[in-house]
């Protein structure tokens, strides 16, 4: 426990002692430029993006952060990103990455011309391309947003947003910035539609117009939806999705699986405790569930139509056993997850 | 014909004359010894029912459970000393103050009045009960007054046998009996009931077209609006169930009749309850319902057409231009009415059923509670058991023999499950669906498997004569002639299935007696030597409080503690679990999360002269105030944006040890649960101020309190309360 912290320490006392030489040797590159030059140069950038995201690498940071003397006259806010990682489902970068371009556009909405669109800028920074740069602000994970306010000397020094506050999507990064860097949003974030209203106009009319048409087939009473099989299939479907329980994974954001903690190679497929569960192990119960109402029904409606008795007595057979071990399965994974163990009662008399 | 026989074999089985002597009870013919059985398992059945849901009282005492059966003990003995018409105007003073709350108006009445209604008969039958306990075991008896409906149920959409399965499964299911054992005086102790028989009149009714059956439809439609706010889902799957017949072409003048009388009616009588009001015309939730009203009417308009018009082309363009009119003046309709604020839109309940992670992001104080978290599998394991393994089973059963009865159980079963999936609670409402169709399941099979059993030998055409319907049963007869080992294994099928049931049977007896018995008001916990441990803190608080504070004072607690407060304590408490006003739940949310000086000043201004916590942290009972504090920081700032949620957490974690976060360390619920705690030793072994609710050393030992005293902390220290000082002497 002492000996990383003390190291994390140390290593944090040289990184400053170096980002000082660096910025005692840039300051005297950098104090010629004038700070509108770079702020227009910002700005151009920005208007090359059209989230308004300013792609930095190392180049980029040492001209706009390092090498420019404080205060500066804008803060920047920066999305640490790495293409290496964003396959990682559970690290969630590209989903963070298009909230912080959500807050970005939204902010850039928000401020059309005043002063304030000058005072922030947002930024991503991509590792493999700009390894330095992480080195500098001292990053070593992702997903990672940091605020460099305006009178921040050292990139060590800026401020973290907490894995608590960028988790909950733009809003909250919003609200990160209001209390960090005093600067208002301004507005709600503006998500895109999820159907534009052509597009809902254009269903509308669609409909309309089909309205008719349908109605008259249905009423003559051939369509797919007068197929038997077809609603079975939806019915069996819903059973299926109900049970397995994908609604607490929808609503709880469940993972499929999770890495064991003590040994990285494994999975965890099944969480004990009876309030939570895991994706897979649902839709896994809810096939041996499946499976044991379909044998049944076959058994009853399908086998019996075989010609040949053996094949019936085969299937039958095999039927009773793919039900017996799916039964035994799942009362044996039940008892392991809720910790219940289910005994009868029995008078007192018979032990 | 069957039901009436039951019916009257119910009257005779009831008085139970002088058992007739053997021989002349072999006497009886096959129909009349069959009617026998039947009458004899289902009275057998109805007993079940009422004796496993005394569990509770066996184990603890005939008390009332949980939160809110609370309030509706509460309103049940005003209802009884003062009458219905000061109950329907009962405006209470003691709870949402200053708000006060107007009970009359905001409460569905049905429970109280059934338990009033049955206090009454039994005082006018001379017998001398205390209404508590009528309210006890109110729920006991429409659960056994359910596997009746059940079996009638069962029998109309498939036939007597998958009746009695039905009543039976029902009759010890754990998810009914989760919220029916006695003591558990709720709503939806009556409500499955009355839900149930609902759809076993309409079912009825669209089976027969009887006017009668369709009215009787209404007034069950009625007692369950006047029970429950879960009518709403009556109210949607009717129609939906209408619409799925009329879409697969089953349009019939029995569905007419049916739909027409039981809406119009239903929609009227509904009407008469206050708290329901209007929203059968006005609210979002209710249009689909009228909706489907005006397409009926919309068919019945185009068969009178089609069987005036004979020329086939004329009547195609007719139809064609009517409906692009009428869907598009409906369309409008609900359009302009939706605009213009007439009809109101979804509620939040309703929506976050529809689009389920809604509650979550937008509204904290339905997400907050536990039943309204969605389902994980282990939960419905735990409630169906092997009903969930025989549902898919019944619901291939009931598509091959599709009927309008199946179909509506099909939806029914299908519809529930889905919200059972979104809400734990929910669980309650599928029950009885999936009780109906693994019966059908079960009882198709054994009935082929006996069927199978005893035509050995005998002729195969007598199977067929046996009644049963279905292709496989003479299938499996023609096949078995040839068949040596059939016979066997048609057997070992039976007991296979025989020892399923009998696991049943042992899951929900044991899940009855260890689960869902225990009233929550008193904990019962395994001592160190394995015997049991009974903490009646709770009990002991709310009777301190009324013994010993002012008849006037006012308590503030947070709001899952109000209805307890305000029934046994007898004091007048600021929220309770009647959310009606999120702002003044987000008040004391606020308060409790702040310090202890601006907590003051809003205590100040709700006249609050005690607070009242529960704390966990010395028994390690785990559903105490501080896991519960996140919401009340959540709902607080909500309406408060002054409170955040992470300032009370550490890297989106939630911690009380040393790493807490200063404002959780400081904040007044903290202070108010670990006040002097840090000075006891809680385990041995373990350092002082052990919190092994969530076995941490606590990270504020040293707690002063400067404007609250501590008044009275519990033998366990359950409950805490505390006494807010009389503002400081300003000269």
């Amino acid at each position: 426990m002492e000996t990383p912290r003390r190291r994390v320490a140390e290593e944090m006392a040289i990184s400053i002692q170096i980002a000082a030489v660096l910025l005692l040797l840039m300051t005297g590159g950098a104090a010629g430029r004038s700070a509108d030059d770079l702020v227009e140069e910002l700005k151009s950038l920005r208007s090359q993006s059209p989230s308004g995201v300013i792609h930095l690498d190392d180049r980029l940071v040492s001209r706009f952060l390092t090498s420019v003397g404080t205060p500066r006259p804008y803060s920047l806010l920066i999305f640490f990103d790495a293409n290496q990682l964003r396959s990682k489902a559970e690290l969630r970068l590209p989903h963070l990455h298009s909230e912080f371009s959500l807050l970005s556009a939204s902010f850039a909405a928000h401020h059309k011309d005043d002063a304030s669109t000058s005072r922030i800028f947002f930024c991503d920074v991509e590792f493999e391309e700009s390894q330095q740069s992480f080195d500098l602000f001292g990053v070593s994970s992702v997903p990672h947003v940091r605020l460099v306010p305006a009178s921040t000397r050292s990139l060590r020094n800026s401020i973290p947003m907490d894995q608590s506050e960028f988790s909950r999507g733009a809003e909250s990064m919003a609200e990160f910035l209001e209390s960090k860097a005093k600067i208002s949003l301004g507005g709600a974030i503006l998500r895109p539609p999820r159907v534009s209203l052509r597009q809902v106009l254009f269903l509308l009319a669609a409909i309309l117009i089909s309205a008719p048409f349908l109605i008259r087939r249905i009423l003559d009473g051939d369509t797919l939806i007068h197929d038997q099989r077809l609603w079975m299939s939806l019915a069996l479907f819903v059973y299926f999705f109900g049970v397995s329980g994908t609604m607490h994974n929808i609503i709880h954001n469940m993972p499929m699986v999770l890495p064991d903690r003590s040994n990285p190679d494994r999975l965890i497929f099944f969480y004990q405790g009876s309030g939570m569960q895991l994706g897979a192990e649902g839709f896994a119960i809810g096939f041996l569930y499946m499976v044991v109402g379909l044998v049944l029904a076959f058994v009853a409606h399908l086998f019996v139509r075989f010609r040949s008795i053996s094949a019936q007595r085969g299937f039958m057979l095999v039927g009773m056993l793919l039900a017996y071990w799916a039964v035994s399965k799942v009362i044996y994974l039940d008892n392991w997850k809720t910790g219940y163990s289910i005994h009868s009662f029995r008078p007192k008399s018979w032990w | 014909m069957g039901a009436k026989a039951a019916e009257n074999g119910a009257k005779s089985s009831s008085s139970a004359p002088s058992p007739p002597p053997l021989k002349a009870f072999f006497r009886l013919k096959t129909k009349q010894q069959e009617l026998l059985i039947r009458v004899a398992s289902l009275a057998l059945i109805y007993v079940l029912a009422f004796a496993v849901r005394l569990f509770s009282v066996l184990r603890y005492e005939s008390m009332i459970h949980e939160f809110d059966p609370y309030f509706n003990y509460r309103t049940t003995l005003f209802l009884t000393r003062n009458g219905f018409y000061e109950f329907w105007n009962w405006f209470d003073s003691e709870s949402w103050y200053p708000l006060g709350r107007i009970i009359g108006g905001t409460l569905y009445p049905g429970l109280m009045v059934t338990a009033a209604l049955i206090y009454r008969l039994l005082r006018f039958l001379t017998f001398a009960v205390h209404i508590r306990e009528v309210c006890v075991l109110t729920a006991p008896f429409f659960a056994s007054n359910t596997t009746i409906v059940a079996y009638f149920f069962g029998k109309e959409i498939w036939d007597s046998g998958a009746g009695l399965v039905a009543a039976a499964l029902i009759a010890i299911c754990p998810g009914y009996i989760s919220r029916s054992v006695a003591g558990s005086y709720d709503n939806e102790g009556v409500a499955i009931f009355a839900l149930l028989f609902t759809f076993y009149l309409f079912v009825k009714a669209v089976n027969t077209g009887s006017l009668a059956w369709a009215l009787a439809s209404a007034f069950g439609y009625f007692y369950m609006v006047s029970a429950w706010g879960g009518y709403v889902f009556i109210i949607n799957l009717i129609p939906l169930y209408v619409l799925v017949l009329l879409v697969t072409g089953r349009y019939s003048m029995r569905l007419y009749v049916a739909y027409n009388c039981m809406y119009i009616l239903g929609m009227l009588l509904a009407m008469q309850i206050r708290f329901v009001g209007f929203q059968h015309v006005q609210s979002g939730e209710h249009m689909a319902a009228m909706g489907v009203f005006f397409l009926l009417q919309v068919f019945y308009f185009l068969d009178w057409v089609k069987y005036m018009l004979n020329d086939k082309q004329l009547f195609q363009s007719f139809l064609r231009i009517t409906l692009t009119f009428a869907i598009s003046v409906g369309a409008l309709a609900l359009g302009i009415g939706t605009a213009s604020g007439y009809i109101s839109p979804w509620t939040g309940r309703f929506y976050s059923l529809l689009d389920p992670t809604y509650a979550k992001d937008h509204i904290p104080i339905i997400a907050s509670v536990s039943e309204h978290q969605p389902t994980a599998w282990s939960s419905f394991m735990f409630d169906f058991h092997i009903l969930l393994f025989l549902f898919p089973a019944g619901l291939y059963f009931c598509f091959k023999r599709l009927s309008d009865a199946t179909i509506f159980i099909v939806m029914y079963g299908l519809t529930s499950m889905y919200f059972a999936g979104v809400m734990v609670r929910l669980i309650l409402v599928a029950a009885p669906a999936v009780c109906l169709i693994s019966a059908i399941a079960i009882s198709a099979t054994v009935k082929n498997l006996t069927s199978l059993i005893r035509t050995k030998g005998k002729a195969p055409l007598a199977v067929s004569g046996k009644g049963s319907s279905s292709l496989k049963a003479s299938a499996k007869a023609s096949a078995d002639q040839s068949l040596p080992f059939q016979h066997n294994c048609a057997i070992a099928l039976l007991v296979g299935a025989f020892y399923l049931l009998s696991r049943y049977a042992i899951h929900c007896t044991w899940v009855t007696s260890e689960a869902y018995s225990s009233p929550s008001i008193v904990l019962a916990a395994r001592g160190a030597h394995g015997g049991r441990v009974i903490f009646d803190d709770y009990r002991e608080a709310y009777y301190w409080l009324r013994q010993n504070t002012p008849a006037d004072a006012k308590v503030m607690s947070w709001w899952d503690y109000g209805y307890q407060i305000t029934a046994m304590g007898n004091r007048t408490v600021i929220v309770d679990n009647n959310t009606w006003n999120n702002t003044h739940i987000a008040t004391v949310g606020r308060a409790m999360s702040s310090y202890e000086p601006e907590a003051y000043e809003i205590m100040q201004s709700l006249d609050v002269d005690y607070v009242l916590v529960v704390f966990g942290g010395l028994t390690g009972y785990s559903s105490d105030d501080i896991n519960k504090f996140l919401w009340m920081v959540r709902i607080g700032g909500g309406v408060f944006p002054v409170i955040k949620e992470p300032d009370y957490l550490v890297n989106g974690e939630y911690r009380v040890d040393k790493g807490a976060a200063p404002k959780m360390l400081n904040c007044l619920m903290y202070k108010l649960a670990y006040y002097r705690f840090g000075e006891m030793t809680t385990e041995y072994g373990k350092p002082t101020g052990y919190d092994r609710a969530r076995g941490v050393e606590i990270g504020n030992k040293d707690i002063k309190l400067e404007y609250l005293e501590e008044a009275f902390t519990t033998s366990n220290w359950i409950i805490r309360i505390y006494k807010v000082k009389p503002p400081k002497n300003r000269w």
